[in-house]
């Protein structure tokens, strides 16, 4: 069974006078351990694709099945523990709770899942060692830089265990030092841990470093490239 | 963890929250200290009748209630007098003589109450002696001594040791007249009271009116005024064929005024919460705009709409809490000083007579209306919670965190 199965995707925005086709179409399937990149031009459908898939948002047509469920049906409150148990999510701009420190950052999407204490306690150390920031379980986010940041929030994805990870641009605010840094971490999740990876990203780095690449255009999947081992 | 994250949030923008909580604390310093100026004013209204003449609870003859007649007096008086000292919690009895007359001075004359008493029983109920202005309360062995109010004082320009006639009925329905000397005068915070009420010894009243001793009212002061219920249960079963009354029934309208003073200290501060109400809703309204990505990202990476809900709920209790602790905190210890203080409005002292309230005011605020008041806040916490609340868990995800 494949991870993720897209059956004619489509998304369209009603809100100009002009209906804007944001995924037309979209047809493939993601299986486990991949690490896929989404890539295309600005406004070809990169986020609102990576948001259908994760649940956070409804497309107008089509399906979307996950280890062979389909989740456009769910309603809002299954959703959300679905996409708390099975998705993690990285975003462009780390989005972590500034109030938090690292570990309470980790931490809370353990909580929310009811995970025990001792239980919580271990895998924040665990994973927050595992992104390279052992050394900064107590800083809050005001008091990293920019990559320590998305090594947090990447950490934060994988707190639920999930079944896949989605990165929307997950290098577009960091400098180039630090972008190879969170590259080299996800491919090591990846190739040590079988964790599925998908971007989303117009960055060539990450493009370079991926193993499939999926173009969109207009919405529209252009090409799919695997790459040859 | 939620309870964290809701306490972290409150303090995100301090000068915001701290405005917030100044404004809620001020405004129910400002709640309070009113409250407790208006139950100290019903407090006191309450204590100068009970110490002036009501006593805690009072037992008339069933025909007296209905006429104020000298032939309606309680049988066997003394004896109940007696039996009504022996009750457990009963602190003093007094018994009093009671005869509708007529007062005249060389200038003028006036209807008065005339009261006779036992001097030393009486100080014991209420405080008369203590209000003595010019003279003494019968310290001499003079017959026919007489104590009079100021105003009354006033009114026949009378005198201390000015002589008056007393007119008044005897048992027989004969007017007899008694030249009386003034031995004191008495002034409380009643100018009706001090006006209408006359005091004279109950033996000179006795030996005037020529009939063996008898009595109207019979006054009781109790040990606490906390007894009174239980008290008053225990004397009516005892005295069944009198009338027994406490001060609350005596006199209703001070009962009613005491009550309506806790009545409008909650109504005042429900009209200051709810003032205060909508500045929460705008400070935590704000709170939510200004966190639209973040919460956007806590609905995507999980968190139900519930816990949103009860998060955004939860800051507005601790903002809303501690404003409220701390207007709690300033008014108590206000109150706390004013209190043992006092504040002195003698110059308002004429218009606070007519009340039957001291010029001395001690704000009060009772304990169980902190708790109220503490109730009170957490509900407007709650209202005020409701709109920002909805405006947060109504945030579609996708949206929200490309919110910037």
């Amino acid at each position: 069974m494949s991870l993720i199965e897209l059956i004619d995707l489509e998304k369209i925005y009603n809100t100009t006078s002009v209906p804007v086709h944001a995924v037309n179409n979209v047809n493939f399937v993601i299986e486990k351990e991949e690490f896929t990149a989404i890539v295309g031009p600005s406004g070809s459908g990169k986020t609102t694709l990576l948001n259908l898939i994760g649940g956070l948002d409804k497309p107008t047509k089509g399906s979307i099945l996950i280890e062979g469920e389909e989740i456009v049906n769910l309603k809002s409150g299954k959703l959300i523990d679905y996409r708390l148990h099975h998705i993690g999510f990285v975003f462009q701009a780390y989005n972590l709770i500034p109030v938090f420190t690292a570990k309470e950052n980790v931490e809370f999407i353990m909580l929310l899942q009811g995970v025990g204490k001792a239980e919580r306690d271990k895998r924040t150390i665990e994973l927050l060692e595992t992104v390279g920031l052992g050394d900064r379980i107590n800083s809050r986010p005001s008091q990293m830089s920019g990559g320590q940041q998305q090594r947090v929030a990447v950490a934060r994805a994988l707190a639920s265990r999930p079944n896949f990870v989605l990165a929307d641009e997950p290098t577009a605010n960091l400098d180039s030092t630090s972008a190879e840094a969170l590259l080299d971490l996800m491919e090591e999740l990846n190739e040590k841990y079988q964790m599925t990876f998908i971007f989303s990203t117009h960055d060539a780095r990450v493009i370079k470093r991926a193993r499939r690449v999926i173009t969109l255009e207009d919405g529209a999947v252009k090409s799919d490239i695997t790459a040859k081992n | 963890m939620l309870i964290s994250l809701a306490w972290k949030n409150v303090w995100r923008n301090k000068k915001r929250s701290l405005i917030i909580l100044t404004a809620i604390a001020f405004g129910l310093w400002g709640g309070l200290m009113s409250g407790s100026i208006m139950m100290g004013m019903g407090e006191s209204m309450v204590e100068t009748a009970i110490n002036r003449d009501l006593a805690h609870i009072q037992i008339h003859d069933k025909n007296f209630v209905k006429e104020n007649k000298i032939s309606n007096f309680i049988p066997n008086g003394f004896e109940v007098i007696e039996n009504a000292r022996s009750i457990e919690g009963v602190k003093a009895v007094s018994g009093r003589t009671i005869i509708e007359g007529m007062a005249a001075s060389p200038t003028s004359s006036y209807g008065v109450k005339i009261v006779g008493i036992e001097p030393q029983q009486a100080r014991q109920v209420t405080d008369i002696s203590k209000k003595i202005i010019a003279g003494s309360y019968f310290e001499s062995k003079r017959k026919n001594q007489i104590i009079i109010g100021k105003k009354l004082a006033k009114r026949l320009n009378l005198k201390l040791r000015s002589k008056m006639v007393l007119s008044l009925q005897d048992l027989d329905g004969s007017i007899i007249y008694t030249a009386c000397r003034v031995v004191g005068i008495f002034k409380t915070e009643s100018s009706l009271f001090d006006d209408m009420n006359v005091f004279v010894r109950q033996k000179d009243l006795f030996k005037e009116l020529n009939i063996d001793p008898i009595v109207h009212e019979i006054a009781i002061r109790l040990k606490s005024a906390q007894i009174l219920q239980v008290t008053d249960e225990i004397i009516k079963a005892k005295f069944n064929h009198c009338i027994v009354r406490t001060w609350k029934e005596l006199a209703p309208e001070v009962a009613f005024l005491s009550i309506m003073m806790q009545q409008f200290t909650y109504l005042f501060v429900a009209i200051i919460l709810f003032a205060l109400l909508f500045g929460i809703t705008n400070t935590m309204l704000m709170s939510v705009m200004d966190r639209v990505r973040e919460l956007g990202v806590l609905i995507a990476v999980g968190m139900k709409k519930r816990k949103v809900f009860t998060m955004i709920l939860l800051e507005t209790i601790f903002l809303s809490i501690t404003g409220g602790f701390g207007g709690i905190l300033i008014g108590g210890l206000t109150i706390a000083y004013f209190s043992s203080a006092g504040i002195d409005l003698s110059a308002f002292a004429t218009s606070l007579e007519n009340f039957g309230s001291s010029s001395i005011l001690y704000p009060f605020l009772p304990f169980v209306m902190y708790i109220i008041l503490t109730i009170m806040i957490v509900v407007a916490a709650n209202i005020a919670a409701i709109y920002p609340a909805l405006k947060a868990i109504r945030l579609q995800p996708s949206e929200a965190i490309r919110t910037y």
